[in-house]
């Protein structure tokens, strides 16, 4: 449950890739992220950014280059360092909101009864859902079983959080909360890695990589990566399109 | 000592189970059902003295099978294995979660459907019942990691149903519930040397109709525990696969 402070980068990639069979999910991406800060990866569908951070939770392997998470290698022992919210909502259905929770906090080994029934009511009161703690996840709506998704992520107190597209399908207000609870845990010294294709999202974020095809083609600040296209009044998604096509153009 | 994480799976499989309430009264009331037919349609005694203890068998593998396929698939396609796999759950705490949550299950299917074939379809019965719950127990071991390591296989609920034509219906005909394998033709007395039903079969036929104990049935015992073994081994191979396809 103690944060840790590592000197180490959060995340360090170093020329990894992955391929299935003939596709290259993942081509040679080099990237760096340092502690305590929301880093979002921003790509079309099918640019490698969930492969990417499956690498990075070590369900899969590079099949070259080297992958660090707070200074060590991605593996079980790792694990309980991390949180992970999949694409997927990723619950048991059959479950109450109260059951999901409790049962990953269990899985990240809150072994101490009375601390893990705090713990747990405190992060299904964070995503507000303490009113439906009782309800099966069956009888919740999908912006609700984000938010169930969120808590099981985060019950363990992670130092280094990975979220996958997790505001696809909120309705604008709903991603607005989400952003707020993701701005309250890099002020508590979390690490978000965040993956979105939405340029909305990405305006949250502290650092940005841009996607395609399994490369990274920029990586900044927000306002860095909207600089460098040269117009004053471009946003980012005019900054994703002009590192595309100055992709396109190598 | 079994690991605390390998009891947090086996505590969230039981929910899961206890909470669907329609399934729970399937998995008492359809066993029963099925004796019932059973002992219905073969008056004669001998005959069904014959028959019946086989179902106790068939049924552990059947539902053992079904019921975890069935879970461990809506757990690769709802994300939640995937979720499991970046956590730091072990594949054999996951397995073995599996095994813990479901043999419950099956104990106590098997201890009402004992009770009704001995004091309501008044099977005879000359041996001892924890014999035959241990017994049973290792079919459903089999059956488990059976269930797992096919949901591999499959991609929807539709899929895995249809494994069961192809798994466990060869088994039940060739097994010898209905007549003696040695009266099969030599071919299919060879294929049924393969199947593991037919192991559970001739255990639990000399558990509870000839008086044997665990210890006369080393041979069926062996063959069971080395399938299931072999299927602990494939299942939890094949966790992987699963999580990162």
């Amino acid at each position: 449950m103690v944060k840790r402070a590592p000197a180490a980068p959060a995340v360090k990639v170093d020329r990894a890739s992955f391929n299935y069979n003939n596709i290259k999910a993942v081509d040679k991406l080099s990237l760096e992220v340092p502690s305590g800060i929301s880093f979002g990866l921003l790509g079309p569908n099918g640019a490698g950014k969930t492969t990417l951070i499956r690498l990075l939770v070590g369900l899969l392997k590079p099949k070259s280059g080297g992958i660090r998470i707070l200074g060590e290698t991605p593996s079980r022992k790792t694990a309980h360092l991390i949180g992970y919210m999949p694409q997927l909502h990723s619950l048991y259905t059959e479950l109450s909101v109260m059951q999901n929770v409790d049962f990953f906090a269990r899985v990240y080994r809150l072994s101490d009864k009375q601390q893990r029934a705090r713990r747990v009511e405190e992060v299904i009161r964070l995503v507000d859902l303490w009113p439906r703690r009782k309800d099966s996840v069956l009888k919740l709506s999908g912006g609700m079983r984000q938010r169930v998704s969120l808590a099981c992520a985060i019950v363990h107190n992670p130092p280094l959080l990975f979220l996958d597209e997790p505001t696809v399908g909120l309705d604008p207000e709903l991603r607005f909360t989400f952003w707020e609870h993701f701005a309250n845990l890099t002020k508590q010294g979390t690490t978000l890695i965040v993956s979105s294709h939405t340029m909305d999202d990405a305006a949250h974020c502290d650092r940005l990589a841009f996607m395609r095809s399994g490369k990274l083609i920029a990586q900044g600040t927000p306002t860095e990566l909207r600089k460098a296209t040269g117009k004053a009044e471009a946003n980012l998604e005019d900054a994703f399109l002009y590192f595309i096509h100055r992709e396109d153009k190598k | 000592m079994i690991p605390n994480q390998a009891l947090t799976i086996a505590a969230r499989v039981m929910q899961q189970l206890i909470r669907d309430r329609r399934t729970m009264v399937l998995l008492i009331a359809v066993p029963l059902v099925i004796a019932s037919i059973v002992g219905v349609s073969i008056p004669e005694k001998q005959m069904l003295d014959y028959i019946a203890p086989a179902i106790l068998a068939v049924l552990i593998l059947f539902f053992g099978f079904l019921l975890t396929g069935i879970s461990f698939l809506r757990e690769r396609s709802q994300g939640t294995l995937e979720r499991l796999m970046a956590s730091p759950v072990s594949k054999p705490d996951i397995v073995g979660g599996y095994l813990l949550g479901f043999l419950l299950f099956a104990v106590l299917q098997t201890m009402i459907l004992f009770f009704y074939l001995i004091y309501v379809l008044d099977i005879s019965f000359y041996g001892d019942l924890w014999q035959i719950i241990v017994f049973e127990i290792i079919i459903g071991i089999l059956a488990v990691c059976l269930g797992i390591f096919i949901s591999v296989f499959a991609r929807n609920e539709f899929q895995m149903v249809q494994f069961i034509p192809l798994i466990i219906l060869p088994q039940i005909f060739l097994c010898g519930l209905l007549w003696p394998v040695e009266q099969m033709p030599d071919y299919l007395q060879w294929i049924a040397k393969f199947l593991p039903l037919t192991y559970g079969v001739d255990g639990i036929r000399a558990l509870m109709l000839q008086g044997q104990n665990l210890l006369d049935i080393g041979k069926e015992i062996g063959v069971l525990a080395g399938y299931a073994a072999g299927l602990m081994v494939l299942a939890s191979l094949t966790l992987r696969r699963g999580a990162a396809s």
